[in-house]
């Protein structure tokens, strides 16, 4: 980088920080702070969400299996976005329509406050760490870009100016932000693309200079087969109806309908983003084969091919998918703190004023946390083996007693909750650090131990429903509100239109699956299949989020 | 030979980058007239 490359990132950097601390003015109540007063439009929702859920994680982790592996990595992305149209259109509008903050909430009002208070607890130590994971990974993407070696020097810049955007602006901070980093980090993997394919000899050399098989998206054999993909697809389906970085955004959106929009259509904008990423570290792996780590797949090729100035642009794009991501997680830890410890045990009388002046207390301490832990990741065996590990064992469980049984079966109570959850993140925490097991592995007894466990324990503990379980089934159906406000959102649309954008997307999901399937025959239509299927998929997602 | 693979994905993220610029910017407005309108802005 040269100093034109610097003066591109200051410039960056500075005005973050102006926009985001100008927006200190628009918090007048705990609302506004951890939900940007609920007034997200869906295009703006879609912005927040893509740049959140898109990180450096994505430029490199991903783009560095890609290297290594192959194209069909992509699925992680891709089953995610899908996963995310599901939970867009059916779970998450539930949730919106009992106007909670976090899950935990959503906890005490399906079984009760202790609930509530125990996941609070474990998410704050989860997100915290997910945090300190996204900053080193961070750290360790800038060093070989810029040339600046010091870990420490590049935490500061990382956390710094986000910490103080997201603790004087809250969630309209983190929105108005991310907008604006979505749109940097899309312009610089558009300049990225072409000059990687323009140096391999464009789509026909990359196809001819990779090993056979490596361009192959569902693939019969390999770490990254068939199974993989129906395995991603389940875990993608977790992590869309769970992860407070997601739901908190999406609990922003002014109202019901704006947040299956919002989420349909953050879902499609990710999905060909994903080519990006995923290509320029195919086209790494052409160009430079013998990295000793794949994750440098990308920042290798970016400080080798991108000229000055416009590696600056790229650097930007590269912070803005990083610190996207970091605020929006620190928004969420200060609101479980502040909502589902503070408000509801420490000081129940809080007033609005109290509220957000803890909130952004906590958000200042969980960015000091964040900073602490990115030094603990190397230790637990880098970035990606840490971010699976804590999927493995705390997503998994939650999605179990809040999804399925939360909104699915009323005789589950507080006991078998707790106990399940327990259970299955412990079973999950013996099987992955004492016994090794791969994370597949791990996801799977997680949830199966929850699955069978919170039902047995609710069985075998007295019938207690929550007093507010109507309210939640209640919840299923189009509220009042929404139709004085002429915003009605049906789970299961009542138009022709609605349903014929249902049908696609079963569709399109029936197509895919069939695509996955036909991969573990070998069969050379399976990539095409299932991709198309996908594509049907989102079509009718649209459909569906629009026309009803 | 031109790539119309590269080119077809690269045009499809450019649009998507236009459209995230022109329709967020539209809205961020409306939300801030109704801010100003609201009379808000003052801090607890």
């Amino acid at each position: 980088m040269n100093y034109a490359d610097y003066a591109i990132v200051f410039v960056f950097m500075a005005l973050m920080f102006y926009v985001g601390s100008r927006l200190y003015r628009w918090i007048g109540s705990s609302d506004d702070y951890y939900l940007a007063g609920r007034q997200l439009t869906p295009f703006v929702l879609a912005a927040v969400i893509a740049a959140t859920n898109v990180n450096l994680y994505s430029f490199i982790g991903q783009a560095g299996i890609a290297y290594k592996t192959g194209i069909p990595i992509i699925w992680q992305t891709w089953t995610g976005n899908m996963a995310m149209v599901f939970a867009g259109l059916f779970v998450i509008p539930i949730f919106r329509r009992l106007r909670i903050r976090t899950i935990p909430e959503f906890l005490e009002l399906r079984y009760s406050k202790s609930v509530r208070t125990f996941v609070a607890v474990l998410w704050i130590l989860r997100l915290s760490f997910w945090l300190g994971v996204v900053l080193y990974t961070a750290v360790i993407a800038a060093q070989p870009i810029t040339g600046l070696e010091s870990f420490t020097g590049w935490i500061l810049i990382f956390s710094v100016v986000v910490i103080v955007y997201t603790v004087l602006g809250g969630m309209w901070s983190v929105a108005l932000t991310d907008v604006i980093q979505f749109v940097l980090m899309l312009a610089g993997a558009l300049l990225v693309l072409p000059l990687a394919m323009y140096q391999v000899g464009w789509w026909p050399g990359l196809e001819s200079s990779l090993p056979e098989g490596a361009l192959t998206l569902v693939q019969q054999e390999g770490t990254y087969n068939w199974k993989f993909i129906l395995a991603i697809f389940l875990l993608g389906i977790e992590w869309s109806c769970v992860d407070q970085g997601l739901l908190q955004r999406a609990f922003g959106a002014e109202n019901t309908r704006s947040v299956a929009r919002g989420l349909v259509m953050a879902a499609v904008i990710t999905t060909p983003f994903a080519l990006l990423w995923n290509l320029p570290g195919l086209a790494a792996r052409v160009l430079y084969p013998d990295l000793a780590n794949a994750d440098m797949a990308i920042p290798t090729l970016i400080a080798s091919l991108v000229p000055n100035i416009a590696l600056g642009l790229v650097v930007v794009g590269l912070l803005s998918s990083q610190l996207s991501t970091i605020s929006g997680n620190l928004n969420g830890v200060a609101t479980i703190f502040t909502s589902d410890i503070y408000e509801n045990v420490i000081n129940r009388n809080a007033s609005q004023k109290e509220v957000v002046r803890v909130a952004r207390i906590v958000t200042f301490a969980i960015g000091v946390f964040m900073i602490v832990f990115a030094y603990l990741v190397p230790l637990m065996g880098g970035a990606v083996n840490a971010y699976l590990t804590i999927i493995a064992i705390m997503d998994m469980p939650l999605f179990i007693i809040a999804v399925v049984y939360g909104l699915l079966w009323k005789r589950a109570n507080w006991q078998g909750a707790i106990g399940g959850y327990l259970a299955g993140s412990t079973v999950g925490a013996i099987g992955q650090f004492y016994y090794r097991l791969d994370f597949n592995v791990t996801t799977f007894i997680t949830a199966s131990v929850a699955l069978i466990l919170t039902p047995v324990i609710s069985l075998l503990t007295r019938d207690e429903q929550s007093n507010h379980i109507d309210l939640i089934w209640k919840a299923k159906r189009t509220s009042d509100e929404e139709v004085a406000g002429n915003s009605s959102y049906n789970i299961l649309p009542k138009t022709i239109t609605g349903r014929f954008g249902l049908g696609i997307l079963a569709f399109g999901f029936g197509i895919f699956l069939t695509g996955v399937l036909l991969g573990s025959a070998g069969s050379p239509i399976a990539s095409m299949v299932a991709v198309g299927g996908m594509i049907v998929y989102f079509a009718g997602g649209l459909m569906r989020a629009f026309k009803d | 030979m031109f790539d119309w693979i590269t080119w077809s994905i690269w045009l499809v993220g450019f649009i998507i980058l236009v459209v995230w610029i022109v329709v967020p910017y539209r809205e961020f407005k409306k939300i801030l007239r109704k801010h100003r309108s609201e009379g808000r802005g003052d801090n607890p």
